[in-house]
């Protein structure tokens, strides 16, 4: 099997990739020090099984996997973890892969090969019981074959049209997987929802004018505004969107 | 800045008792009635009156003890606010003033009503003896509350230190960690290897050898040094720590297991969560008869991350500095978005040998 490892930490990523190395069946095809660059490196290493470690910076482990998840074919997770993850124990080591540092040879070829993908559902499980942020930090975006990631902070809005969703951001826009209703319930603290189909950040809203013909409109701070009609609110969310203005 | 949180303010201060309660108040009359067989005791002179006197003498004491109990029934959750010394004091003076009011009262009314208990002397001469014996007999009650109080309160705070140092104990996360990293070095790195277990074996021995009351700058600092030591092997260029700390006297006390957790906490709660790391600043200075020892880290600018455990080592350590010096040490907090500081001020005192 094709191995990505993933770990803040050297001596973890050696400790893991020394014991691979005796291997006949497994391969290690890259090391990465965070989620950002594992998921960088995942489009060309194409890894069949990710351990992962789950208290990184910046992007923690339960976020990349969901990340790997949005891949076409994505890969199997084993969670690599300290005592205070502990948490991940209360599952059947068959629905969430995981080994235990120090990490013991025998326990990482069972892990192995029992290794299977996780569904969004359970990540989110694990990441409840054991106390981590599910959020997500990061907007996930493939074009051409190029795996990129937006910030969340970077976001200006989501705008729905048709079939997939339009991330407007600091540095142009994408086009994403994620259902609008989804993103809404992911970061509602953060954005509102201005119409049927676009979901602003509170952050970014400027002011709200009034054009000639009565309808209400959304003036961002960064955002070069484009001349279409996506940030007119709609008459049944004008009092929500200015209620969420004063309050931020 | 809050120096300590509002759960060891409670438990940690003296407090009266309550008033209300059914066992107080049998006390309080077993006491007057006491009171009163010994004033009658010692005033009685004229034969086969000793019951009628002590009737009279306990109906007043009585009285007077019950109406006591009463108020300071009711407005002990008032003075609490106080905290500890100056609630027993405004209580004592509360009750002083109780006594000259009822006996100013009783003194009117036996020369309305009284056949029965005629006061045979002068008004000011009754007024200031029943102010004068009720003053002793306040004082002592009092006294005796206080203390038994501070004494429960610091049964309390020992009992509190005394978990609170179980709790001081190296944290799982860093020791399987640790255990990982020296997993690791055996194959890469035999010789790094080798110290990394001699390193973890002194501070494991440092962390059982128990809550020393307190230990010298110079150990402490070096407990700290060695964690640092571990901690750099896992993490590498990431982790940096200043020690500003040359003015400090090395054989200068302070409670043992201080330094070492904060620093743990400023890498777990910081320079972990910082992709590129960080450095850890511990800055110390001597200020008149005070040393000051601030550890400051920078904190990623999103902090979802739980802080709970930080606020168990800070509670810790607030308990300790508490119980070893009273007052006379502080511990503050500061918090930004971007930094996390502890700073500990603390009375310097020298190692005698």
């Amino acid at each position: 099997m094709r191995v990505l490892i993933v770990d803040d930490e050297a001596p973890a990523r050696d400790r893991l990739s020394s014991l691979l190395a005796d291997s006949d069946e497994h391969e290690v095809v890259g090391e990465a020090r965070n989620g950002e660059k594992a998921l960088e490196i995942a489009g060309t290493t194409l890894p069949d099984v990710v351990l992962l470690d789950i208290r990184m910076p910046g992007m923690n482990g339960i976020e990349t996997a969901h990340h790997f998840n949005s891949f076409e074919s994505p890969p199997a997770i084993i969670f690599t973890t300290a005592y205070d993850e502990y948490a991940i124990e209360a599952f059947d080591a068959r629905a969430v892969g995981y080994v235990l540092k120090p990490v013991r040879r025998e326990r990482l070829d069972r892990a192995l090969e029992q290794a299977a993908r996780l569904s969004n559902m359970t990540l989110s499980e694990v990441a409840k019981r054991s106390g981590i942020s599910d959020r997500r930090k990061h907007i996930c975006v493939r074009a051409q074959g190029e795996l990129k990631l937006i910030p969340i902070r970077d976001v200006f809005y989501f705008h729905a049209d048709q079939k997939y969703v339009r991330v407007h951001h600091e540095n142009g826009t994408d086009l994403i997987d994620d259902s609008l209703k989804h993103l809404e319930e992911e970061f509602g603290d953060e954005f509102v929802r201005i119409h049927r189909a676009a979901l602003v950040a509170v952050r970014q809203i400027d002011s709200l004018k009034k054009t000639t013909d009565g309808q209400t409109l959304v003036t961002l701070r960064d955002a070069a505004q484009d001349e279409d009609d996506s940030l007119i609110i709609s008459r049944r969310h004008v009092a929500d969107v200015r209620r969420r203005i004063k309050g931020k | 800045m809050a120096s300590r949180p509002p759960n060891a303010d409670k438990e940690a201060q003296a407090y009266l008792p309550d008033f209300c309660a059914a066992g107080a108040i049998f006390v309080v009359v077993l006491v007057a009635e006491i009171v009163a067989i010994l004033l009658t005791l010692a005033a009685h002179t004229t034969p086969g009156t000793f019951l009628t006197e002590l009737a009279k003498m306990s109906m007043f004491i009585l009285w007077l003890a019950l109406l006591s109990a009463a108020i300071l029934c009711k407005i002990r959750p008032w003075v609490e606010k106080f905290g500890g010394t100056q609630a027993f004091v405004f209580s004592f003076l509360l009750l002083e003033l109780l006594s000259l009011v009822f006996a100013e009262l009783t003194y009117q009314l036996t020369r309305i009503y009284g056949e029965a208990v005629i006061i045979n002397e002068s008004h000011i001469g009754f007024i200031l003896r029943t102010f004068a014996i009720s003053s002793i007999v306040i004082a002592l009650a009092m006294r005796y509350l206080y203390i038994s109080s501070e004494w429960r309160r610091s049964i309390v705070l020992e009992a509190q230190a005394r978990i609170s140092a179980l709790q001081a104990l190296i944290r799982p996360h860093f020791l399987f960690n640790s255990m990982n990293t020296i997993a690791s070095l055996t194959r890469t790195d035999p010789a790094r290897a080798e110290e990394a277990v001699e390193d973890l074996a002194d501070l494991l021995r440092a962390n059982l050898g128990g809550p020393k009351d307190r230990t010298t700058l110079k150990e402490e600092l070096e407990v700290a040094a060695i964690y640092q030591r571990i901690e750099k092997l896992r993490l590498g260029e990431r982790l940096n720590v200043r020690w500003n700390v040359g003015e400090l006297p090395m054989r200068a006390l302070i409670p043992s297991l201080t330094i070492q957790p904060l620093l743990e906490n400023a890498i777990y709660h910081g320079i972990e969560l910082l992709p590129d790391g960080g450095e850890v600043t511990v800055n110390g200075v001597r200020s008149d008869d005070d040393l000051e020892i601030e550890i400051m880290n920078p904190v990623p600018l999103d902090q979802s991350a739980s802080k709970d455990g930080n606020q168990m080592a800070l509670a810790n350590i607030r308990q300790r500095f508490e119980l070893a010096y009273g007052g006379a040490a502080t511990v503050e907090v500061q918090e930004s978005d971007d930094a996390f500081s502890v700073k500990l001020r603390f009375p310097c005192e020298e190692h005698e040998a």
